[in-house]
């Protein structure tokens, strides 16, 4: 039997060299912590960003504008990524010099884990003015005291609704109550012959665009985390009132027809886009759809307004959902010097973020900027400079496994919105201990 | 590669003569037999048409439940290289696919050589250990190799797909062993009485007799690279230029927002290759079926 | 096809090369054992050094006992639903896709003229690359604009979601196995075609019917090819991966700006959130990498079942020299 004992020492031998593989390899630095003295930025960057198409020749200009400022320093830009690509590149050693992400939950798990370096010795060195900057957007660009990451501009989501369709139903302005808003979403939905939808006054579906449950939360001053960061969503009473909400909602318009007409949707950022195709009466989008019906569907008379409130909390109307895109340069980095120098530039530089606000109609995170002239205001845009500044605006928590706890709770809503959940309350407690053994999984022994 | 592909051995063997049925055949019967097979195959061919004719329909109309074109829009082809980089992405398949198979051939068919016309203690051992990586579902070992290749600075590209073949693929050297196999020993000791090599037989006297084998085993890389996600999505994901067809058709309509004429447009391009390749490929594989016969 | 692991015996002068062969084989089967060592028998004992770790690819992998099994077994919503969906595949789809083709095989066998063309026909959808075939697939069962329900229309049948609905998005993916199952029926019609004739012909003679022939003659006779087949298809579906993934991100459709989305992979409802899908999604986009690593260890035991039994069986193929 020679061949059982070649096959063990060949197997013996693979174990030796593979656990001897698996030994090295480790070792990691997280990142400097006294910065390196300043010098002028040289020599080539990556830059990833999530735009594309018309936002990304905007963001373009901007950088280009940079270049000029800083001869010597080339920047490639590379659009259409997202956060887990990101992540994933950081991780294998490929990422990009600087990093812009759309969603701030992510700022915990970049900053826990190093993926993007600490900023502070950087900001202290250059002595950058922090408070230059809106207290809320400076909250969600650190985690547990770490700043790993500065706001380029943000996004606040509010109430658009259709004019004309508004008006001839007898509407002068947008519902400020759920009551009201209600009345008005099932008088402006109109059916076919077959009982489908032909056009739809509010889609309540929480995976329609951006009708999420992170987007509605604040209107109902909902909270995802308890102070010691566990999940808070079966024990405050918002998200059940919320979820009730949403339910009821839909099944006064019809809840199969409803998934019908959201299954059979454009597509979000095409010209196809529901909205734009006066398809939904009215509908909660960030302020950047304003430039996209300007470029895509310019015919539509739209307004902008807050999400109404439940009608017991009527003094917080104006409070919306705020995220925003944040910078931070890759663990890994070959050119920190001209990463920091393209990050100052695109999220404490006036000028540069005015140039970007008025391009691709995001709000401006700066004072400064706020409240420039030069800031192309608007009475839709105003809306959300005002939700924006509006105390009770909130924006999603971030936690060391990133997303995951959104994921979770989408996972529950679309069981939810399938009416395959009986018991809300047991639901949402199982739920709870469903996050945190998540949580859990991710922290270090 | 995986054991996902199976020789494709009889595709157009002829059937034997079925000198039974032809005198006892009712007519009736042929005609059962046809209309249930039309039928079928009308079932069969209606989604490559429909997503033909909706590859050339106007966007506008695609949002409706018309089927057929009401105009023909030729330049929807030519949409789909302005709106993503097909180009590009048709390029990286190309390299993908061609240089895998020709890394396999070089590294699989001396190792089905060995395990199949040569004697040797362990063979057995190392024909099992064959099968089973075979048979090994690539999820299962993904995250130490995706690290092995972070820590060579190579993720993001298609060199971890690439590279392997050259140290051997299971599904190959298997297959190919299977075909060598059924190659009469006596070529060989023919040569071997005129003193010739192994190396020498190997390249003289086998390869020139699998052919069809050495074809059928490229085209099966061909297709299995060529369709491949998993893999080019793993790594390149990140590195939109890196993408092939598969990975960029996958998310044309997300990231590109557009219409469904266009996506159906470049659907249709990423299967014309491999239907054409097969079409022009049907000889090979006749000869790889009929030379070694590997079947039940 | 079957496997064959018997090879012809060496004649008796040709033994004394054997000991130059030996450097030979090494030569030639070299470049095999570094691909075994470098990737098999190494990612194998790091995977399953890395299922008792947390690893998120940033720092090194730091020891956490079971905690990565604890999770899969007992608090992980998604873990069984994913193996459930899997398994669903493998006793729903993988069977169809076999008896679909070997039906049409037979019946291909049966027509004389123009075979060849039905064949083609019938093969060709096996070809469609999955990511293209699965795109054609949603967007014809696309509930709006699809062909599939404007033709249900037509016959005032209100169609379902499929593809958004949990119900129904993995029959569709059915249809779409079963669509392409081509690969299959070729590997069958070999097999039949192999079926000596004079066996039909006797039974003919006693009188037995189409069915009875089919029951103790062809499926007999096809017995070996079958088994390789489905135990080959069942760790084909243990794979899973394409055709869910690509299937329920067009059907989520959903925006990636802003968060609280619920994540595409295994929309509706998780419905086709299959074993790999899920493994994917923790390692690669939640970076949970130690326990993508547990998810790999269990896959391996489940897919090992199957390989073993592949393997015992070929011990029966295996010739008199295999006892060596």
């Amino acid at each position: 039997m020679r061949d059982q004992r070649f096959l063990f020492r060949a197997l013996t031998s693979a174990t030796v060299l593979a656990l001897a593989l698996v030994g090295c390899g480790s070792g990691s630095d997280n990142g400097s912590k006294a910065a390196p003295k300043a010098s002028k930025p040289t020599g080539s960057i990556t830059f990833w960003h999530f735009f594309t198409d018309r936002e990304e020749k905007a963001i373009q200009a901007v950088v280009t504008d940079f270049e000029t400022a800083n001869p010597g320093v080339k920047v490639t830009v590379k659009g259409g990524q997202d956060d887990e690509k990101m992540r994933q590149a950081i991780a294998a050693g490929k990422g990009p010099d600087v990093g812009l992400s759309y969603s701030t939950d992510i700022v915990g798990n970049f900053c826990s884990t190093g993926a993007w370096q600490d900023l502070e010795p950087l900001i202290k060195r250059d002595k950058v003015a922090m408070d230059s900057l809106l207290p809320i957007v400076r909250s969600y660009t650190e985690y547990n005291g770490k700043r790993c990451s500065m706001p380029m501009l943000a996004d606040t989501y509010g109430l658009y609704y259709n004019k004309k369709m508004l008006a001839a139903a007898g509407y002068t302005s947008p519902p400020k109550t759920l009551s009201e808003f209600d009345a008005m979403v099932v008088k402006l939905t109109k059916k076919n012959k077959d009982g489908s939808i032909n056009v739809a006054g509010f889609v309540p579906m929480l995976d329609f665009y951006e009708n999420s449950a992170a987007h509605l939360a604040p209107s109902w001053n909902a909270t995802w985390l308890t102070k010691d960061g566990k999940s808070n969503i079966g024990s405050d009473p918002a998200w059940k009132a919320m979820l009730e909400w949403q339910k009821s909602l839909a099944d006064k318009i019809g809840a199969k027809e409803l998934q019908k007409f959201n299954a059979k949707k454009g597509e979000e950022f095409s010209a196809d886009n529901a909205f734009q195709k006066q398809k939904v009466a009215m509908m909660v989008d960030g302020e950047y759809r304003i430039a996209f019906i300007k470029d895509q569907a310019p015919g539509v008379d739209f307004g902008t307004a807050p999400f109404p409130v439940p009608d017991d909390q009527a003094s917080r109307y104006g409070a919306g959902y705020v995220t925003g895109n944040i910078m931070g340069i890759s663990k890994g980095s070959k050119n920190p010097e001209a990463a920091w120098a393209l990050i100052k530039y695109l999220t404490v530089n006036n000028d540069a973020i005015i140039k970007l606000a008025n391009g691709i109609k995001n709000v401006p995170t700066t004072h400064a900027a706020l409240a420039s002239p030069k800031l192309e205001v608007d009475a839709n845009f105003k809306t959300f400079i005002d939700i924006f500044q509006n105390p009770g605006s909130q924006t999603s928590p971030s936690t060391g496994n990133g997303a995951v706890y959104q994921n979770q709770f989408g996972d529950f809503v679309d069981k939810w919105q399938r009416g395959q959940v009986t018991n809300l309350d047991a639901g949402l407690k199982t739920l709870d201990d469903q996050i945190n053994k998540a949580l859990a999984l991710g922290q270090a022994p | 590669m995986t054991a996902t592909q199976l020789p494709l051995t009889a595709v157009t063997t002829t059937p034997p003569e079925r000198r039974r049925a032809r005198t006892r055949r009712s007519l009736l019967l042929d005609v059962a037999e046809h209309s249930t097979a039309i039928a079928l195959g009308v079932i069969i061919l209606a989604p490559i048409v429909l997503i033909t004719l909706t590859a050339f329909m106007s966007s506008g109309q695609t949002l409706t439940s018309n089927l057929w074109p009401q105009s023909w829009h030729l330049s929807n082809f030519h949409e789909v290289f302005v709106k993503a980089p097909f180009l590009t992405w048709l390029k990286n398949s190309v390299m993908y696919s061609v240089l895998s198979t020709v890394f396999m051939l070089v590294s699989s068919f001396p190792a089905a050589y060995a395990l199949s016309r040569l004697q040797w203690r362990g063979r057995n051992f190392v024909l099992l250990a064959v099968i089973t990586m075979m048979m090994l579902p690539p999820q299962v070992t993904v995250v130490p190799i995706y690290r092995m290749w972070a820590a060579l600075n190579l993720t993001g590209t298609l060199w971890p797909l690439i590279l392997p073949n050259l140290l051997g693929d299971a599904f190959s050297v298997f297959l190919l062993r299977q075909f060598l196999l059924t190659i009469p020993q006596e070529y060989s000791d023919a040569a071997r009485v005129d003193g010739a090599s192994e190396l020498q037989i190997m390249w003289r006297v086998i390869i020139p007799l699998a052919k069809p084998a050495i074809a059928a085993t490229s085209i099966f890389m061909f297709f299995f690279t060529w369709n491949d996600y998993f893999g080019p999505l793993l790594y390149t994901s990140d590195q939109s230029q890196n993408w092939t067809v598969a990975v960029g058709l996958a998310s044309f309509r997300s990231l590109h927002h557009v219409q469904w004429n266009l996506v159906m447009a470049a659907t249709v391009l990423v299967m014309l290759p491999v239907i054409v390749l097969f079409f022009f490929a049907q000889k090979a594989f006749v000869q790889g079926v009929t030379l070694t016969g590997v079947k039940g | 096809m079957t496997l064959t692991l018997t090879s012809p015996p060496v004649a008796a002068p040709l033994r004394k090369r054997r000991r130059r062969q030996h450097g030979t084989v090494l030569l030639l089967m070299g470049p095999w054992i570094l691909g075994f060592l470098i990737f098999f028998a190494y990612p194998l004992v790091a995977t399953v050094w890395y299922s008792f770790t947390r690893f998120d690819l940033l720092s090194p992998p730091s020891f956490v006992g079971l905690r990565n099994y604890r999770y899969f077994l007992f608090e992980d919503p998604n873990s069984w639903k994913s193996l459930r969906n899997t398994l669903w595949f493998v006793i729903f789809m993988m069977p169809a896709r076999l008896i679909s083709a070997l039906l049409i095989g037979q019946l291909l066998v049966k027509i004389r003229r123009g075979g060849s063309i039905y064949r083609t026909i019938f093969f060709l959808p096996s070809l469609a690359p999955p990511v293209a075939a699965t795109i054609a697939f949603a967007f014809l069962f696309n509930p709006g604009t699809g062909a599939v329900n404007a033709l249900l229309g037509r016959f005032g049948i209100d169609g379902p979601l499929w593809l958004s609905d949990p119900a129904y998005a993995k029959p569709v993916l059915l249809a779409l196995g079963v669509w392409g199952m081509g690969d299959v029926m070729v590997i069958f019609l070999a097999a039949l075609l192999d079926v000596p004739n004079d066996q039909y012909e006797a039974a003919g003679l006693d009188g037995a019917n189409a069915v009875q022939q089919f029951r103790y003659i062809t499926l007999p006779n096809l017995s070996p090819v079958l088994l390789f087949t489905a135990i080959t298809g069942v760790i084909q579906t243990l794979q899973y991966f394409t055709q869910a993934a690509v299937a329920s991100s067009l059907a989520a459709g959903v925006a990636t700006t802003g968060g609280g989305s619920a994540s595409s992979l295994g929309y509706p409802d998780g419905a086709t959130l299959t074993y790999p899908l899920w493994l994917y999604q923790m390692g690669f986009k939640n970076f949970y990498l130690g326990y993508a690593c547990a998810m790999g260890v269990i896959l391996l035991v489940i897919s090992l079942v199957f390989t073993i039994f592949l393997l015992r069986r070929s011990a029966a193929f295996l010739g008199p020299d295999a006892a060596r």
